[in-house]
């Protein structure tokens, strides 16, 4: 990753050399975006966001726990926060909120900082794991610069629970040079139906009850948050049949799509735009009929081991420059208007990070009750084990 | 014959070599080879986290063995003189702890306890002084010692046991007969014609804890181990840094498993004598 | 001190552990079992039948477990039996330690590692592209019963190799000459005398492989790509994605059952078997 993170094209970098010139973008954005500041110790040393804070080297603690998604950090920026502050961070990997949320259930997980996606929130204050945050301690985190529309399910009763990361969409990633002469796929019902004929045994869905059950409704064109008994039948009949056409059942499918054995995966935004970048073979697309929209927070479980580097690490990815290097490593989107101001122009017009009107206004984000509701759990683990 | 041992022997060492091949990768992804180098040793060798890990699971593999090795030896030396129903639960217990799976135990152990310490807990914070200031308890190296313990305690129970029952009864009646102590009799003859089995058994307990990844998923709570760490890069996506740790955990268990098998091999020459 | 206290605390560390760690946590688990899932997962308290009758759902998961343990194991028996042979019988005296070694080496890296090498040899850049360039055709391998088997007899042929060794290696080779001085064919003197020797060692190996594919979970989840479900793995879906408990509790209860009653039976048929020679068998 950090050989692609590394390389800049000679374009880009005159580009970006130009803005710098120009003064739209900061000294800062210049060295980070370039790669130029990659000399970690030099770009930590550069982050005001930490100079300013009151903790000193070493004040936080030598370490630090995050509980994240697959291929959702540039490991640089790990690194500069390391090099600025003497804490290492610890990065835990995990495919769907409920797992995140089983570990946090059991207790004594070690996380400091964690990153729920919006629909789960509420659900977390309700189960009392998560930490309300004393925003003093984030000062980059400026709400007025955040889409509210994303930045919004932060935020319980009144309480700032969560600060927004990232959003995104969930869609499909399809490797189009296995189509043969067919069209590239552009909905939910084709995806499924490729599955079952042409690309059977090379499709991969998430172990992730919200997005592969979500988007087995949206065949059927129901909701993508749907609890109701007889639309879940009609989904669970479809992946029923699809499960033996399936290469696998995984949240991790960038090394399966990257090596050619896999030919078509449920997609995030940024692992369709990581691919799509390297191999453009790959597409993403956004179902017609629908699907999910989506944020992302960082957010602190109860009883954090470290409290303080927690709140330093959250601060630290949220100033807008390292912020801005996050989104153009990962290929996600952020709800922070600071960030957009850095991003190069090309980035900003991306239909993958930012779909056409018509697709986004079809989704839905998630719901609360699909995280809790025990029938739609218990038919992904009756998918999982036939 | 031969032909065929090499063939497995073949089958046995094409995915070790794979991955030491993979551990000299120059590049970043554990799947193309792009050149030779031994960077990714020292990547591993300076990262933090690879390091507590491992020191973890040493903590945690010679705690479980070693007490597990104790209690385990006692137990196979009292059990000789138990009889009747004692005996037969204590055997169905041990029987049980060696069959129940790994999976089971740890679920087993993770629900008993995190439901235990939602009970506790309160009432420690209750009891004490300063109620902020009260412990906690939760999973970590403790449940970690104690689970891999049971398993490696019902293993050594076994092995010291089969070796007690094959052992020449009549020189523990001499040594009595000469006006020996228990403890001298234990030390001077007991001890020396057991002893390698409960060294077998504690090198089979310490890999097995050391080995192990499933009862550990559940009960480590916020601890590390090697194989947890290892789990967990694979979910991150592999570097050949994991290529590298795996090389060095061979190279280093071969080196013990011959340093044990020639303190083995000299204990036996003892025993002998 | 009597002798009779002597003996109870000797031991006390041993039962009390077992008590701790073994009989608690199953108990736990029974009573676990007959509880309902709360609102937002894990386990609230009640008496319903429910999870058992709800076992049927996992009906796969078992088929699968009870299917593949008993094949995996008599793969691994297959191709262990040579082997040990060899190296009990017919290889070179000098070199048999060394030989022996070599068996449990690929043992001491971890089997996480040793499977995610699979999964590149298994993957589409492995195994089938070699194939391919051989022109006998493109066989899709990962994520398959077959790679969940290829794992499964990887990860324990050592299992397998050393009791066999053992009970071969105490043959009295004299028994085989007598028999070839009879005139008794090779085929014959193994069929009559190595094989009902090497019986007991047949029969750990069998039982420990038997005993730990059961609880399998990691090779599944990792050379069947989340396809080839074992009980293991339904286990772990259910405590660490759905939250559902009482539901796990009770798969643990019906697998723990299922073992306790295919061992012993098998113990018991073994023994008789080997008439009563259990002289390397576990118990």
């Amino acid at each position: 990753m950090t050989d692609r993170n590394d390389f800049i094209s000679r374009e880009r970098f005159m580009a970006e050399l130009y803005r710098y010139k120009k003064g739209s973008v900061t000294r800062r954005h210049f060295l980070g975006v370039t790669g130029l500041g990659a000399a970690t110790a030099v770009l930590g040393a550069a982050m005001p966001g930490l100079r300013s804070a009151a903790w000193a080297q070493g004040a936080i603690g030598d370490r630090v726990a995050l509980a994240t998604w697959p291929n959702y950090h540039d490991p640089a920026n790990f690194e500069a926060f390391t090099a600025a502050t003497g804490a290492a961070v610890e990065v835990n990997v995990f495919g769907s909120n409920e797992e995140m949320l089983a570990k946090l259930q059991a207790g004594g997980s070690g996380w400091d900082v964690f990153v729920p996606t919006n629909y789960t929130i509420t659900t977390y204050v309700g189960e009392d794991l998560i930490e309300p945050l004393d925003l003093a301690k984030i000062p980059n985190y400026d709400p007025a610069a955040f889409n509210q529309r994303f930045a919004g399910p932060g935020t319980v009763d009144g309480k700032v629970y969560a600060v927004s990361k990232n959003w995104g969409t969930t869609g499909f990633a399809v490797n189009t040079s296995n189509l043969g002469d067919k069209p590239k796929p552009t909905t939910w019902k084709e995806f499924w139906d490729l599955t079952m004929t042409d690309f059977s045994g090379r499709t991969m869905v998430h172990d992730y009850q919200l997005t592969t059950i979500g988007n087995a409704l949206k065949y059927f064109g129901y909701s993508f948050n749907s609890i109701d008994p007889k639309e879940l039948a009609d989904a669970e009949k479809l992946l029923l049949d699809a499960k033996p056409h399936l290469f696998a059942i995984s949240s991790d499918y960038q090394p399966s799509m990257r090596s050619g054995d896999a030919w078509m995966t449920i997609c995030w935004t940024g692992d369709g735009k990581q691919m799509n970048r390297d191999m453009p073979e790959i597409e993403y697309v956004l179902g017609k009929e629908g699907g999910e929209l989506w944020s992302d927070f960082y957010a602190i479980p109860k009883g954090a081991p470290h409290m303080d580097a927690a709140y330093a690490l959250i601060n630290f990815l949220l100033d807008p420059a390292v912020n801005a290097k996050e989104a153009l490593f990962h290929g996600y989107p952020t709800a922070d208007s600071r960030v957009d101001a850095l991003m190069p122009p090309e980035v900003l017009a991306d239909p993958i990070l930012y779909p056409a009107k018509e697709l986004l206004d079809a989704l839905e984000f998630g719901a609360a009750v699909t995280l809790t509701d025990p029938n739609r759990a218990e038919l992904m683990a009756r998918f999982k084990s036939a | 014959m031969r032909l065929y041992a090499l063939a497995v022997y073949l089958f046995l060492y094409v995915p070790i070599g794979v991955i030491a091949v993979f551990s000299f990768n120059a590049g970043r992804h554990a799947a193309q080879l792009q050149g030779f180098s031994t960077q990714w040793y020292g990547k591993a060798l300076s990262n933090p986290f690879v390091m507590e890990a491992l020191q973890t699971s040493a903590i945690v593999a010679g705690a479980s063995a070693a007490l597990a090795t104790i209690a385990g030896t006692l137990a196979a030396l009292a059990l000789q003189g138990v009889g009747g129903k004692p005996r037969a639960i204590f055997d169905a217990l041990l029987y049980i702890a060696v069959m129940v799976p790994g999976i089971v135990i740890g679920i087993a152990t993770l629900i008993a306890l995190v439901t235990l310490f939602d009970w506790v807990n309160p009432v420690l914070a209750a009891l004490w002084p300063l109620a902020d200031q009260a412990p906690q308890l939760h999973l970590g190296k403790g449940s970690l010692i104690a689970a891999h313990g049971l398993f490696a305690m019902a293993l050594v129970v076994i092995i010291v046991r089969a070796r007690v029952a094959g052992m020449d009864r009549s020189l523990v009646e001499a040594s009595a007969d000469l006006g020996a102590t228990p403890w001298g009799t234990f030390r001077q003859v007991t001890l020396p014609q057991i002893f390698p089995a409960i060294l077998a058994g504690f090198l089979l307990s310490f890999t097995f804890s050391f080995d192990d990844f499933i009862i550990a998923f559940f009960v480590a709570g916020s601890e590390t181990t090697l194989p947890i760490y290892v789990f967990s890069s694979i979910r991150r996506g592999v570097t050949p840094e994991i290529n590298a740790i795996g090389t060095m955990v061979l190279a280093v268990s071969l080196v013990t498993l011959v340093v044990a098998q020639s303190i083995l091999q000299r204990g036996r020459g003892r025993g002998a004598a | 001190m009597t002798p009779r206290l002597r003996t109870g605390l000797l031991l006390a560390p041993a039962a009390l552990w077992l008590l701790a760690m073994l009989v608690l946590p199953l108990v736990v688990v029974l009573v676990f079992s007959f509880g309902e899932r709360a609102a937002a997962g894990g386990y609230s308290a009640a008496f319903t039948l429910e999870n058992f009758a709800n076992l049927g759902t996992r009906w796969a998961a078992f088929k699968n477990t009870l299917m593949l343990a008993p094949v995996g194991t008599f793969l691994c028996l297959l191709i262990a039996y040579p082997l040990a042979y060899y190296l009990a019988v017919k290889a070179d005296r000098k070199w048999r330690t060394l030989l022996l070694i070599l068996v449990i080496v690929p043992f001491w890296t971890s089997i996480l590692i040793r499977s995610y090498a699979w999964i590149y040899l298994l993957g589409g850049q492995g195994i089938p592209r070699l194939f391919d360039s051989l022109g006998l055709g493109n066989p899709r391998l990962i994520n398959t019963p077959f790679a969940v088997l290829t794992g499964i007899v990887y990860g324990y042929l050592p299992l397998m190799v050393f009791p066999i060794f053992v009970s071969l290696e105490r043959l009295d080779k004299r028994l085989l000459e007598a028999s070839a001085d009879l005139g008794s064919p090779p085929w014959r003197s193994f069929l009559q005398v190595t094989l009902p020797l090497s019986m007991p060692g047949v029969a750990t190996g069998c039982m420990l492989v038997f005993i730990l594919l059961m609880g399998e979970f990691l090779i599944p989840a990792m050379l069947g790509g989340g396809k080839v479900f074992f009980v293991g793995n339904a286990l772990v879906d259910l405590f660490l994605q759905s939250r559902n408990w009482p539901f796990g509790a009770a798969v643990a209860v019906a697998l723990v059952v299922i073992m306790l009653v295919t061992v012993t039976g098998y113990m018991r048929a073994t023994r008789k078997w080997s008439g009563g020679r259990d002289d390397v068998s576990l118990m």
